[in-house]
């Protein structure tokens, strides 16, 4: 499903050159729930941009489902992060200013649909998280699990294939990261979604099919 | 301390060069708009030359016979004002008292030229209530006024239309008919010294027919000079009590019963002109509270521009107030600092209007738009466009202040400004 | 797209209330500059209803007359005042010449109110000789001038324009009917005619009522007119400015006399309407761009700080148009926003009728110049903005804490 050939990321600043990733592969199947481990500073996120297509390999190759992203211009990028992959952040991201189902139909602003079937969808993505109760509420008036959750329903409302956290456990404590962790795990068996996560916490690597580890942007093992 | 605060606004002022650019504009504009009608103001109502007394001069400008189916309003006759306001200088209160007519518009025709002046007749007093500025010979007497000799007082400007600015003492010209021999030459009077502005001053008694001797409403006005500024109130008080003795002796008694006027300052004398007939409120109140209302209302935009540009301007260093916060600036030092900003940023907006309506205001003279203008920023105007600009200064930092100060620390850090 | 916007410009009103409250004052200091200059527009337009081009206004200054009330002059001054117009009218250069009491384009005037059948007449009057119609070229649209006989009639005969007889006789014919009711002891007035226009107040007011009196000058009572209106053959060169002059001091030499083109008379009036709006107009200018300017750094601001959402819709499958446009948009609806309470305030004026010889056309006119400039403004201001925005790099601003 996604495969990183070679790929390489630096980052330049006016006189320093850091490398975040060096020569890394991996290819990820479908239905595989995968963890990446390593200390801070090793490129974990780095690698989840690149993944998700926020941000461009300084060399190396990047495929999604066989498809080399090499020449795709911005709006064909942002097409398929739309389609094809959901995103959850270890601070949320939620916008304050909208309630959560508002939250959770962001992505399908950016597809032709109506505003009946926007509704639908994310009224059944927060029924999927066990959030239904709470569609008119605003995120400051949710616990940091309920807040997570919203952000989960909204990374699957456009039922994309692929899910990619970045410590979507950080900010919240074990009984609420537990919660959390049974939900991806769900997603994965029932609807088998590929899902990619960053990760410090052993525990939740653990419940993974495969952990990759990192090590100065580069792969150990 | 102070020197400090300032170091550090500057510095602040100079990392975010476009907001300080917005902000400068904004309250230069305003304060350029601002400068040039107080200019304005200042030279219709304030002391000038040449009435450089106008804090000890009052004026009979107006009158207003009211009965019960006509109210008529217009300048003051010569006969009223010979009767009852000529007299007045005989009070101790009162150094003199003369009589003129308003500023009419007479045509003379110098070789097949047509030159428009504007024409005062005025006693011998008025000499010596104005202080006019003589560049040539010396203005005529009560003597001269009392003979009818056809002299006048011509202005540099009239010396250069009739003489080509060659010296005009003794020369004659013609105006509206007539022969006058100049006896002196003045410096141009600007057009909104309403009181003693023309282009030549003849004697009352050279009125090409003696008519104008009877009538309380004609095209007269008279000018008392007290002997101080105290005296002023006294002498308003006289004025209304010979006015209720007047009553008794309208020429007209069937159509008038009562006579309304005042022995006004330059700005009383301007608000009746603005009220036309007879007044509910004070005139001078109104032409206050009007002209307060306009200041203010002109300023709304740009004060709501100013607080918006300024909230913005704290909202962006919201994080930068957390770590201060943080490290423990108290409110006080950080509302404080930003107040200093404010200030320094308001002043220097304030001198760039300044520059700016100096360049203006000469443009303005120039281009005669009103004669002899002669529009200027003196220490008055100075004064009241520094204050105009405190004031302003003050409206637009007191309610982004005020946010700042409600600024969670913890949120700020985060970089949320609520 | 618009639905979510609308929530989220409206969720977020406390802090876009001061931009609406800008955007709201700008758009009311446009609208009342931009209506007083249709308005001026409008009225310039209309016919004028005379002709003023080679007619020269003589101000004649009679020794303590116009002076008082009631004091009309003196049968001798009336004669003399006769005189003078025929010694005019010999001149060949002078095609006609009549007495008026008030100069076209001249901001003085006589006005008067009536209550006729019960309504409330306002209107703009004034007092001429019978050749006022040809010095002025005026057109009658309906019975006739006045002529010399009309000095003997038992009533007073009264010339009216075409708004007056709408106003006080709606569309019958006013011609022989009677105007008001007198005053005691005086004759009752009747209309021997209708003038298609009479503007006297220029090209830029709008119509007044008027009526036209007639100055008999062999009538005791008579008040000398003021002024001598003269028209000239085209191409009278300005020296006969000074002959006629000389003449007219010879016949009355105790008489000031002051000849003024009606062209210099509407040059006049029509600098005392138009600095004003020059004026304005050139304020309003520069407060527009001191807006500008400040909307662009409030809203650059503002979308710094919501680099983190812009961030989101990015990974959410925003292309940077999608930002670029929803970033247009939102600032569309305060816009609208601001408009919106803006119109609300100033529609109060036609509808409790304040100003009333504004009309709705040129209200309306005003109104949507003001939102078409205002709109235009806030594109301009969030060009550069939204373009910032597009740019953010959705990997950078989803790292900050």
């Amino acid at each position: 499903m996604i495969n990183l050939r070679q790929v390489s990321k630096q980052y330049r600043t006016e006189r320093i050159e850091t490398t975040a990733l060096d020569n890394i592969n991996l290819e990820i199947g479908k239905g595989e729930f995968i963890s990446i481990m390593g200390p801070s500073g090793c490129g974990k996120s780095t690698l989840l941009n690149l993944m998700g297509l926020l941000d461009e390999p300084s060399s190396g190759q990047v495929a999604l489902d066989g498809k080399s992203i090499d020449r795709y211009g911005d709006r064909a990028l942002s097409r398929v992060r739309n389609e094809r992959i959901g995103f959850i952040f270890q601070q949320f991201h939620l916008v304050s200013d909208l309630s959560v189902v508002d939250n959770v139909e962001i992505p399908l602003l950016y597809r032709r649909m109506s505003n009946k079937e926007r509704r639908k969808a994310a009224l059944a993505a927060l029924d999927r998280v066990g959030l239904s109760s709470r569609i008119h509420h605003f995120p400051t008036q949710l616990s940091g699990g309920q807040q997570q959750r919203v952000a989960i329903a909204r990374a699957i409302v456009g039922r994309p294939g692929i899910l990619l956290a970045d410590e979507p456990t950080g900010n919240l404590d074990s009984q609420m990261g537990d919660e959390i962790m049974g939900i991806l795990e769900d997603l994965n068996q029932k609807e088998k979604t590929t899902i990619v996560m960053v990760t410090h916490d052993p525990r939740m690597a653990d419940k993974t099919h495969r952990v990759v580890r990192l090590f100065d942007g580069r792969q150990v093992q | 301390m102070i020197k400090n605060y300032l170091k550090v606004a500057l510095k602040v002022l100079g990392r975010r060069k476009f907001f300080t650019f917005i902000s400068l504009f904004a309250i230069s504009v305003t304060l350029l708009v601002l400068l040039v009608a107080t200019a304005l103001l200042d030279n219709v109502f304030a002391t000038g030359a040449p009435e450089v007394h106008a804090d000890r001069m009052l004026g009979v400008y107006r009158m207003t016979m009211k009965g019960p189916e006509n109210t008529w309003t217009s300048p003051v006759g010569y006969a009223f004002l010979d009767r009852y306001v000529r007299p007045m200088a005989k009070l101790p209160s009162v150094e003199r008292v003369t009589i003129t007519t308003a500023a009419e518009s007479v045509v003379s025709y110098l070789n097949g030229r047509k030159i428009q002046s504007s024409m005062r007749r005025t006693d011998g007093e008025f000499w010596r209530v104005l202080a006019f500025d003589f560049v040539e010979g010396e203005p005529f007497t009560t003597a001269d006024d009392e003979n009818g000799r056809r002299v006048a007082v011509i202005s540099e400007t009239t010396r250069q239309r009739f003489f080509d600015g060659r010296p005009a003492v003794g020369k004659t010209l013609e105006a509206d008919g007539q022969s006058f021999r100049v006896v002196g030459v003045v410096r141009d009077v600007p057009l909104l010294r309403y009181s003693s502005s023309a282009d030549l001053w003849v004697p009352i008694t050279t009125a090409k027919s003696s008519g104008y001797k009877e009538g309380w409403s004609g095209n007269f006005s008279a000018l008392i000079l007290a002997r101080s500024p105290a005296d002023l109130p006294q002498i308003k008080a006289e004025f209304q009590s010979i006015l209720r003795g007047a009553e008794k002796q309208i020429p007209d008694p069937k159509s008038f019963k009562t006579l309304i006027a005042g022995a006004d300052t330059l700005f009383e004398g301007a608000a009746r002109l603005f009220v036309p007939g007879p007044p509910v409120v004070d005139p001078a109140i109104q032409l206050r509270a009007a002209l307060l209302a306009l200041m203010l209302g002109f300023m709304l935009l740009p004060t709501i521009n100013l607080v918006n540009i300024n909230l913005s301007r704290i909202l962006d260093r919201a994080s930068e107030i957390g770590v201060r916060r943080a490290f423990g600036a108290s409110s006080r030092t950080l509302i404080g600092q930003f107040l200093i900003e404010n200030l320094v940023l308001t002043l220097i907006g304030a001198g760039v209007g300044l520059a700016l309506a100096a360049v203006v205001l000469r443009i303005f003279n120039a281009s005669g738009l009103i004669e002899h203008a002669g529009l200027q920023i003196n220490a008055r105007v100075f004064l009241y466009g520094l204050a105009i600009a405190l004031f302003f200064g003050l409206l637009s930092g007191v309610y982004p202040a005020w946010r700042m100060s409600k600024l969670h620390p913890v949120q700020a850090l985060r970089g949320r400004s609520a | 797209m618009i639905r979510h916007l609308l929530k989220l410009v409206w969720n977020r009103k406390r802090s876009n209330a001061l931009i609406i409250l800008e955007i709201c004052a700008s758009f009311l200091v446009v609208f009342v500059v931009a209506t007083l200059g249709l308005f001026f527009l409008d009225n310039y337009r209309r016919p004028l209803g005379f002709e003023w081009k080679n007619v020269w206004n003589v101000r004649v200054g009679i020794p303590h007359t116009g002076g008082g009330p009631g004091d009309g002059g003196s049968p001798e001054q009336a004669a003399l005042f006769e005189r003078l117009l025929r010694e005019v009218r010999s001149f060949g250069a002078v095609e006609a010449a009549a007495g008026t009491a008030v100069t076209p384009f001249d901001q003085g005037g006589f006005g008067g109110s009536w209550t006729i059948d019960g309504k409330n007449v306002e209107m703009a009057i004034d007092e001429v000789t019978t050749g006022f119609a040809d010095v002025m070229g005026l057109k009658m649209v309906a019975g006739r001038w006045f002529q010399e006989a009309d000095s003997g009639l038992a009533w007073k005969p009264i010339v009216i324009d075409r708004e007056l007889a709408r106003a006080v006789y709606g569309t019958a014919d006013p011609v022989g009917r009677p105007f008001g009711k007198p005053e005691p002891n005086e004759r009752q007035y009747r209309v021997i005619g209708v003038v298609s226009d009479f503007r006297k107040s220029g090209e830029l007011m709008p119509n007044d009522n008027f009526m036209f009196r007639l100055t008999d000058l062999r009538a005791p009572d008579v008040r000398t007119p003021s002024n001598l209106l003269v028209r000239v053959r085209p191409g009278t060169s300005p020296e006969f400015e000074e002959a006629l002059v000389k003449h007219m001091q010879a016949v009355a030499p105790d008489w000031s006399f002051e000849v003024l083109p009606l062209a210099q008379v509407r040059a006049t009036s029509s600098r005392f309407f138009l600095t004003p709006l020059i004026v304005a107009g050139t304020v309003a200018f520069f407060l527009l761009l001191m807006v500008g300017l400040g909307l662009i750094g409030v809203l650059w601001q503002n979308l710094l700080q919501r680099t983190r959402e812009i961030g989101l819709r990015r990974a959410a499958g925003a292309s940077r148009a999608a930002v670029h446009r929803q970033v247009l948009l939102e600032q569309m609806v305060v816009t609208s926003l601001g408009i919106l309470l803006g119109t609300l305030l100033v529609v109060q004026i036609p509808v409790l009728d304040l100003i009333g010889v504004l009309s709705n056309r040129v209200f309306a006119s005003g109104l949507l110049f003001a939102m078409v400039t205002m709109y235009l403004i806030s594109i301009l201001c969030t060009l550069y903005p939204s373009t910032l925005a597009a740019r953010v790099q959705p990997a950078e601003a989803l790292r900050y804490e």
